[in-house]
């Protein structure tokens, strides 16, 4: 270097006293000269440095939100929620099973060449345990920490459903699109929503009995027995008439109460509550 | 001095099978070291106490709590311990960083400000405040061993649970988690293998051997118990529990009736474990 910043110029400098110009001369000529940086230090108090420091520190260290997530903080979700979301092995499974069950939803409809009733019988049976399976697979029975998670005082309730609700974010859209592709299908494909709410409510009230796959099991199998049983009876419209919709949101009502009811008293067998 | 974590009666079985044999012990401050062989129920005694196991029978009060009396109560002494497991599975792509603020969130640090500040202390602590933002996956195994027992210490437990916390590190990273814990203030519970770890940094020691307790007492009071046992001579002491030839080509017997010239030399915590564990071994009728 054939020159050095000299103590008049440092002083200005710190002081907030040099144009532009020279001000941007200097940040160019320190971050090429070895001797300016280390005269640097003389001229910051160190209270300033260490808050600087720190700030560089909190910046770097800090995990970066990817943008979808960022997005969800600027509506106003809580950071310490997407922290828990962000857990992105603790999602990998739950939307593993969400994306695949639809996707062999959408094979078994749509590719096996079944006839129209037995179409919709399989889509019936099929569709609203998407959702289950997927809040069945969120619960930290699944988890790879959960030996971590379990002695810690957060809501594994919480927890379970802030994953469950990650999870139906995205098997939700996946099933009732498979509805509406599906020739043949879009007159059933939101009528399993009512049935997939109760059956996933079902399935958490199970969860504070037994583990989670007993609990998903369990659901599962009442489910493809009672489209088995309307179909071998007939038709599975008696499942998609108005009145048995209205009856299964109700039944959601009842489970929710169940739930809050449970939860408030018991542990969950995948872990305490 | 109350206690800070009590078992009053507790017992734990997995189906037929008894892990944990009626026990009734109570832990106050200090360094306490729960030694015991493989399958001798030091896990399930640890997971007890951290609330992640619920027992068959008994009571369990930590930091003050029933945690077995109410969901409410063990959510409260959640708040004041800190667990480590033997294994932990970290999740793929997460950061050290990343790791302890998600750990940190379920530990209810939710102010973001604070629980980074939190984060980079306990990274500082076990030595990996330069590690905070690689891949978990690139770490080696002492510092994910170190990673997964800086979880436990976010909030400054008034309890820490450690199950195994040395295996994986090397000598100099023992001699400083060693000197970690034993700066801090609450309880500590360790299980451990390395009756090295018991004997410089135990105040008191448990040895566990088919769900129950057999010793519960002092390091002094454990070698104690093997006092004038320990010979080193010519030849193998007769009925001895273990020999082995030392550096000076004399053999080091452990129990037995020493051999004519042979002295009787200090026992370590390791010949008062062998003695104990062969003490039990006879009793059970196992040769």
């Amino acid at each position: 270097m054939s020159w050095h910043v000299d103590d008049r110029v440092w002083e200005a400098y710190v002081g907030g006293r040099l144009d532009s110009a020279a001000e941007a001369s200097v940040d160019t000529h320190v971050a090429g000269c070895t001797d300016c940086r280390a005269a640097a230090r003389g001229y910051v108090p160190s209270a300033t440095a260490a808050v600087v420091w720190a700030g560089v520190r909190e910046t770097i260290t800090a995990p970066r939100s990817p943008a979808p997530l960022r997005a969800l903080q600027r509506l106003g979700v809580r950071g310490d929620d997407l922290v828990v979301v962000s857990a992105a092995d603790s999602l990998l499974v739950p939307w593993a099973v969400a994306v695949g069950f639809a996707v062999a939803c959408a094979c078994l409809v749509g590719l096996a060449g079944l006839s129209p009733v037995n179409q919709d019988a399989a889509f019936l049976a099929l569709a609203p345990l998407v959702p289950v399976l997927a809040v069945v697979a969120s619960y930290d029975a699944f988890d790879p920490l959960r030996e971590v998670v379990a002695p810690t005082p957060y809501s594994k309730l919480r927890l379970a459903l802030l994953r469950a609700t990650a999870s139906l974010a995205v098997a939700l859209p996946a099933t009732a699109a498979i509805g509406l592709v599906v020739p043949g299908m879009d007159d059933l494909a939101f009528v399993w929503l009512a049935p997939s709410l109760g059956l996933t409510l079902g399935a958490l009230v199970l969860l504070t009995w037994w583990e989670a796959p007993v609990a998903g099991a369990l659901v599962t199998s009442l489910w493809v027995s009672a489209v088995v049983v309307a179909r071998t009876s007939g038709t599975v419209d008696a499942l998609t008439a108005p009145p048995v919709q209205v009856a299964f949101a109700a039944t959601g009502v009842v489970l929710a109460a169940a739930l809050v009811l449970r939860t408030s008293t018991l542990r969950l067998q995948g872990g305490d509550l | 001095m109350s206690a800070t974590a009590a078992l009053d009666g507790v017992s734990k079985k997995y189906g037929r099978a008894t892990a944990v044999q009626p026990t009734t012990l109570e832990l106050r401050a200090g360094v306490v070291g729960l030694l015991g062989p493989n399958g001798a129920g030091k896990t399930t005694m640890l997971r007890l106490l951290s609330t992640a196991l619920p027992p068959t029978k008994g009571r369990i009060m930590v930091t003050g709590f029933d945690v077995t009396e109410s969901h409410a109560n063990r959510v409260e002494a959640r708040r004041r311990l800190g667990y480590c497991p033997q294994e932990v599975t970290f999740p793929r792509g997460m950061t050290a960083f990343g790791f302890l603020d998600y750990v940190a969130v379920l530990k209810e640090w939710k102010a973001t400000g604070a629980r980074h500040a939190e984060v980079r202390r306990v990274l500082d602590l076990v030595d990996l405040g330069e590690r905070a933002t690689m891949k978990v996956s690139r770490l080696s195994g002492g510092q994910r061993r170190r990673l997964a027992i800086a979880q436990s210490l976010l909030g400054t437990p008034d309890l820490l649970i450690l199950d195994e916390p040395t295996t994986g590190l090397d000598p100099e990273q023992r001699a400083s988690l060693r000197s970690l814990l034993s700066d801090l203030a609450g309880t500590v519970l360790i299980s451990t293998h390395q009756t090295e770890d018991v004997s410089t940094l135990c105040d008191r020691v448990l040895v566990i051997d088919a769900g129950a307790i057999r010793f519960d007492g002092t390091v002094p009071e454990l070698l104690g118990t093997a006092a004038g046992r320990v010979h080193l001579g010519p030849t193998a002491a007769v009925g001895a529990v273990q020999t082995w030839k030392t550096g000076t080509g004399l053999v080091r017997s452990v129990g037995g009736q020493p051999a004519p010239d042979s002295c009787v030399v200090d026992p370590s915590v390791e010949d008062a474990y062998l003695l104990l564990r062969s003490q039990e071994r006879t009793r059970q009728g196992v040769t």
